[in-house]
């Protein structure tokens, strides 16, 4: 893996990520000049308005496809587009600056109006209904406003025969073949990218992502607003081209069609809702005429055995298709990623006194029903803290509480001296505190190296239209993943690991996080007895070489006893012990709560503690 | 005065009848059915049907019933069931099936507006006020609609069931609970009330293959705002519906139609639970 020399082939073969796309987009861009002169009028016409509609349709699946966001909205973007050309030309008459002028009209608006959808839609832990909902409602509510515009926005007729740009069809096509190319690549070379996996890491799991510092809604905003501007250009140009606009451009029917042909032609890629966009809508502009409610009824059908026989679309059945026929004599090997050690960074916080987390009354309730009642305690760096009690003691609870400051119902959390308020989980990890969940929450259809970058997106922010051969790693999370031999395999798509892999990839990615304090929520569950030594020795480095703070939830005292620095046991909401291990371990306390009895029994073992 | 507060009452009213059968579905399945819009247009569809054939208006309400039960178990079955784990699919499977009972009805029916007449006619004469005398009827068939499902929800061992499937599945299928049959009946009483409901509002609203896709958008907001309890849809439906009534009498039409669908919008932004919980 350290070899040099086989790295150094490896970057020049991988280097230029610009190269393939760029070329594929000028091949297509020579083809459609081609095609613009060799092609019969009548496909010509159509192929525009496709060429456009397929350019909508990539942004529907970078939002839908990519990172899950299903948006019904796209359409009201397009149509914002359309109208400012059609108004602007309707009212003050055609000119080059006019054009110019409401070319920008358009892609303001549209901003504007995704920033206000992005608002509504996306806030931390807002349902993905939700956002589908808010894209619902923008179109709507934007087709009402059209209809009663009344002359001066030609309502439910929309506005036509207007002057516009004085170039021939052929030059209309290549303007519109150009732009859906140039989207395309750069779509792809952005999704190919380090930074571009993140949209997939949030299609799989937005959760863990804001638990790896990432400010997951405000990354889907500003993902909606790129894509609104495209949509709001491929409006403008369709209403160019086509010298009409009307409510239906922007209506949520259109915007449903949209989400028919990405699902159609393959979320999740980019060439399949290019076809599908294509091949439909040039499709229905020839049968149609003959067929019209067959061609639309024949669509729908396709459209739902689809979705429930083939989530994926139809580009994967294509491509495994031309893959038997054509047997590739170069597969493109996926690339390796060599994990380097990070600089150490400033540790100015361990020198100060303070404590690395400091819980000051903290309280939980629902309702009238206290998960936790007064907690308070101090835990500093170098501690291995280990917190007991039986199930529903309020652990895992308390966990929460300290990772997401909008959990706890009273008390002050502070976090390396600073109080989280009631900070979201990624403000929080950017004080200093990782947690790792009980089940190990990787995702699925990413590598070992892709998961890992994800992690180290807050402190070293990835390339946007390349993919990097070295990462960063600081030394705790380099030591986890040789001991555990993932480092071998930072290929591997994250799904093919075993359960002790995922666990330890995720502490890893944890770790990348470069936290001075851990939350550890049974991390030995489901780990065999060798798993959990080597896990064990981890924990118990982390604390003492690296001066962390570790704070462990854990069932198995026998472990607990052998690595911890020290023991907190919390029952029904309470701490009722805290002190060094052998104290807390032989206390009768403890062994009251672990074997289970009666609860007047520990009761009185806490008067008497 | 008297005529703007029976407004708001009977549109309360329309509302929850348009609404209930998503209600439910949401409820026990946790998936939005957009083929509500469809069902809804299939039961107007039977009250042409039946009134074409010279039999009396009354006979769609049960024509529409058996149609949307039967039609609501091939859905479940073969479109519905695979979906479970994704739900966001489900939205778009369902709303695909719209498409295709839209294209069905208008290969066979034309894509014309049918006409349906008026089972009663006329308005009620009231202290004050002359009021459609079908609209103060639609008044009682939703409280009829709501014990009918608040006995059945309650009153009977499969309601018992279907409450323990829509507070913890999981555990429901541990106790024994098939919940793939719960599921099962309430998506075909879903779609049959669905249906009744197309058949109700034929009276009221123009007959076309696409009547339901204006219904589905606002009753999809009711539920989401409403959670899963008939209370909060019967208080979603007055207070959405009374504002939407207020706007369009005061400020105007257009924006009395986008009234539901913002501020449940925005309710939900505030409060994303709703109603539930209140």
């Amino acid at each position: 893996m350290a070899d040099p020399v086989s790295t150094m082939t490896l970057r020049s073969g991988a280097g230029p990520a610009w190269r393939m796309p760029v070329a594929v987009g000028v091949a297509a861009l020579a083809v459609i000049a081609v095609c613009s002169i060799a092609l019969p009028t009548f496909l010509v016409n159509n192929l525009i308005r496709a060429f456009l509609y397929a350019a909508l349709a990539l942004t529907v699946d970078l939002l839908w496809g990519y990172t899950g966001i299903l948006t019904f909205g796209q359409s009201a973007f397009f149509g914002i587009g359309a109208y400012a050309a059609g108004l602007v030309f309707t009212h003050a008459g055609f000119s080059l600056p006019l054009a110019a002028g409401a070319l920008a009209a358009g892609l303001a608006a549209a901003w504007l109006v995704s920033r206000a959808i992005g608002w509504l839609a996306f806030y931390h832990g807002a349902s993905p209904l939700y956002a589908s909902v808010v894209t619902l409602v923008l179109p709507i509510v934007l087709v009402q406003g059209i209809y009663s515009g009344g002359e001066f926005t030609g309502s439910s007729s929309g506005l036509s025969g207007f002057d516009s740009f004085d170039v021939p069809l052929e030059a209309w096509f290549f303007i519109a073949g150009a732009f859906l190319t140039v989207v395309a690549v750069i779509a792809w070379l952005f999704v190919r990218s380090d930074a571009g996996r993140l949209l997939v890491a949030i299609r799989e799991n937005e959760s863990r992502c804001e638990y790896l510092g990432i400010d997951v809604s405000r990354y889907k905003a500003r993902l909606m607003d790129v894509c609104a501007l495209v949509a709001a250009a491929a409006g403008y140009l369709f209403a160019c081209v086509q010298m009409v606009v009307a409510p239906e451009y922007a209506g949520f029917v259109f915007g449903t069609e949209l989400v028919i042909w990405v699902a159609l032609g393959g979320r999740g890629s980019l060439l399949g809702p290019i076809v599908g966009a294509l091949l439909i809508d040039v499709g229905s502009a020839y049968l149609s005429g003959n067929l019209p409610y067959i061609w639309m009824l024949l669509v729908g059908v396709a459209f739902v055995v689809v979705i429930v026989a083939m989530p994926r679309g139809l580009a994967p059945l294509a491509v495994n298709a031309l893959r038997r026929a054509v047997p590739r004599r170069r597969r493109i090997a996926p690339l390796a990623v060599e994990f380097v050690a990070a600089p150490a960074r400033e540790r100015d916080a361990a020198q100060t006194p303070r404590p690395a987390l400091s819980l000051r009354d903290v309280q939980k309730h629902f309702g009238s029903l206290k998960v936790l009642d007064g907690i308070s305690f101090d835990a500093h760096a170098g501690e291995l803290l280990s917190l007991i009690g039986p199930n529903g003691a309020g652990k895992s609870t308390l966990m929460r509480c300290i990772a997401d400051g909008a959990q706890r119902s009273g008390g002050t959390v502070e976090i390396g001296g600073a109080d989280i308020r009631k900070l979201a989980p990624y403000d929080c990890v950017a004080l200093g505190i990782g947690r790792k969940f009980q089940t190990a929450t990787v995702f699925e259809s990413l590598s070992v190296a892709e998961a890992l970058r994800i992690a180290r997106y807050r402190i070293a922010p990835p390339a946007k239209w390349k993919r990097d051969t070295t990462l960063e790693l600081p030394q705790p999370a380099l030591d986890v993943l040789r001991l555990t031999g993932l480092d071998k395999i930072p290929e591997r798509e994250c799904r093919y690991l075993s359960h002790g892999q995922k666990q330890a990839l995720e502490l890893a990615m944890v770790l990348a996080l470069e936290p001075r304090t851990i939350l550890l929520d049974e991390p030995t569950a489901g780990l065999t007895k060798q798993e959990r030594t080597q896990i064990g020795a981890i924990f118990v480095a982390l604390a003492t070489r690296y001066r962390m703070c570790l704070l462990l939830v854990e069932h198995d005292l026998d472990f607990v006893r052998e690595i911890s620095s020290r023991i907190v046991v919390l029952h029904q909401g309470r701490i009722v012990m805290d002190g060094g291990v052998d104290e807390v371990v032989n206390s009768a306390l403890v062994r009251a709560v672990y074997a289970g009895e009666s609860h007047t029994g520990a009761a009185s073992a806490e008067g008497s503690a | 005065m008297l005529n703007l507060g029976l407004d708001v009452v009977t549109t309360a009213a329309i509302l929850f009848i348009v609404s209930t059968g998503l209600l439910l579905v949401f409820g026990v399945m946790k998936i939005i059915n957009f083929s509500h819009g469809a069902f809804l247009t299939t039961g107007g569809y039977a009250s042409v049907i039946v009134t074409q054939a010279g039999l009396s208006w009354w006979w769609g309400i049960p024509c529409a019933l058996a149609i949307g039960f039967v039609l609501g178990m091939a859905v479940e079955r073969f479109i519905v069931r695979p979906l479970y784990a994704r739900p966001l699919d489900a939205i778009l499977a369902t709303w695909g099936l719209g498409i295709i009972v839209g294209q069905i009805i208008t290969l066979v029916f034309g894509r014309g507006v049918q006409m349906v007449e008026s089972p009663v006619t006329g308005a009620l004469a009231l202290p004050g006020a002359q009021y459609s005398a079908y609209r103060l009827i639609l008044v009682g068939v939703a409280l009829v609609i709501a014990l009918a499902l608040g006995w059945l929800l309650n009153g009977t061992r499969l309601g018992l069931q279907t409450r323990a499937v829509i507070m913890n599945e999981a555990l429901a299928r541990g106790l024994g609970i098939s919940s793939t049959r719960v599921r099962f009946i309430t998506f075909c009483t879903g779609a049959a009330l669905a249906s009744v409901a197309g058949c109700l509002i034929t009276p009221l609203a123009s007959v076309d293959p696409n009547m339901g896709v204006p219904w589905i958008v606002g009753a999809f907001m009711l539920v989401l705002v409403a959670g899963s309890s008939l209370v909060n849809l019967a208080i979603a439906s007055t207070v959405l519906g009374g504002a939407q009534v207020l706007v369009s009498t005061f400020i105007n039409p257009v924006l009395g139609g986008l009234t539901i669908a913002v501020l449940a919008a925005l309710l939900l932004r505030i409060r994303p639970e709703g109603f539930a919980r209140g």
